[in-house]
């Protein structure tokens, strides 16, 4: 594992988003607009669900999927980048798999609640509205995780150990 | 004698920080994980701000066709909220380290343009929102409303580019200050 991970910081990508003066900033920049539009969306879709702004449409609210898939896309190639640019930081941290796990179960409750509620005549009620809540807080906790990466990460580089 | 360094008589950073430690907001901010927890508090309420605002805004662009522009107003007060979170966690940073965000360029642009989208607001509030706010779904805005939104989106968009970069910059005190003496 660590092999490979010395291997990943010597691939030319990975020294320049580390040495270019612009490329790991451009990165980071992305990858926020992009967790923006990812996570913004879905709190809006799921604060519907809830029960706000009920004058508008619930199946309408599926055209706001392809904002939030026009941004996991801008995350996940800039996530990319950066993953490139730091790989033994990120895939030695536990924390870093949280994230995936958290954002990865908040899009699937929404879908799942987009499912059995969109296009229904009746509001949606009780155990929809739980799933709902729980996709919230879940994209809250998956940027809370994104976070906590600078602060839980053990090692930088592979160049940080013996072996 | 002329200064080694710029005098700044608009800003105080010292008074600043003299506040935060009196308020207590300075050792939130150095606490074990003070800052980490403002820093999610920050981009949460980014997240709100720009779902409940940016989706407004696509949908005065034209996009989103069919959802109720006044109904999604409804959204608005969450955005707002998110913004509360964003000034909360916003003053624990600046103002236990003052120096490293007033003199900094990143932080200078992205209050511009923090101010440019609250003056776009304003200005749409006073002279356009009564006129869209009775639309159906299906109708058509003005031209003008397009414009609003997409400065709107944009600022905002800004605002997150120039916050992320903030790091960039480690600015010495007599960098980056426009209005020093």
């Amino acid at each position: 594992m660590m092999d490979v991970l010395a291997w990943l910081e010597q691939t030319r990508l990975s020294v320049f988003v580390r040495e270019d003066f612009y490329a790991y900033f451009v990165l980071l920049i992305f990858h926020a607009w992009g967790m923006a539009f990812l996570v913004g969306g879905g709190i809006v879709v799921n604060l519907r669900v809830l029960g706000i702004a009920k004058g508008a449409e619930l199946d309408k609210f599926r055209m706001i999927f392809p904002w939030m898939k026009f941004g996991a896309v801008l995350a996940i190639i800039s996530g990319i980048g950066l993953l490139f640019g730091y790989p033994a930081k990120a895939l030695t941290n536990w924390v870093f798999a949280l994230k995936f796990i958290y954002l990865i179960a908040a899009a699937l409750l929404l879908q799942h609640v987009a499912r059995v509620s969109f296009g229904k005549k009746m509001e949606p009620v009780g155990m929809v509205k739980l799933q709902a809540l729980a996709s919230l807080l879940l994209w809250i906790a998956g940027v809370a995780a994104g976070k906590m990466l600078l602060y839980t990460n053990s090692i930088l580089m592979t160049t940080e150990l013996d072996f | 004698m002329s200064a080694a360094y710029p005098v700044d008589e608009v800003l105080d950073p010292v008074a600043i920080v003299t506040w935060s430690i009196d308020t207590g907001l300075f050792d939130i901010a150095y606490s074990a994980w003070g800052w980490p927890i403002a820093e999610i508090v920050h981009f949460s309420g980014v997240c709100l701000l720009f779902g409940a605002v940016g989706m407004f805004d696509l949908r005065m662009m034209g996009r989103l066709k069919g959802l109720s522009l006044p109904a999604m107003h409804r959204f608005i007060p969450f955005g707002v909220f998110g913004f509360l979170l964003c000034a909360a966690s916003g003053t624990i940073f600046v103002s236990s380290s003052p120096d490293q965000y007033l003199y900094n360029p990143a932080f200078q642009l992205k209050m511009a343009l923090i101010a440019l989208a609250g003056i776009n607001m304003l200005a749409f509030y006073l002279t356009t929102w009564k006129q869209v706010r009775g639309a159906i779904p299906h109708q058509p805005f003005p031209a003008r409303v397009r414009i609003f939104a997409m400065v709107s989106l944009f600022s905002w968009l800004g605002v997150i580019a120039a916050g992320r970069v903030i790091t960039a910059f480690r600015p010495p005190a007599w960098f980056w200050c426009a209005w020093c003496s």
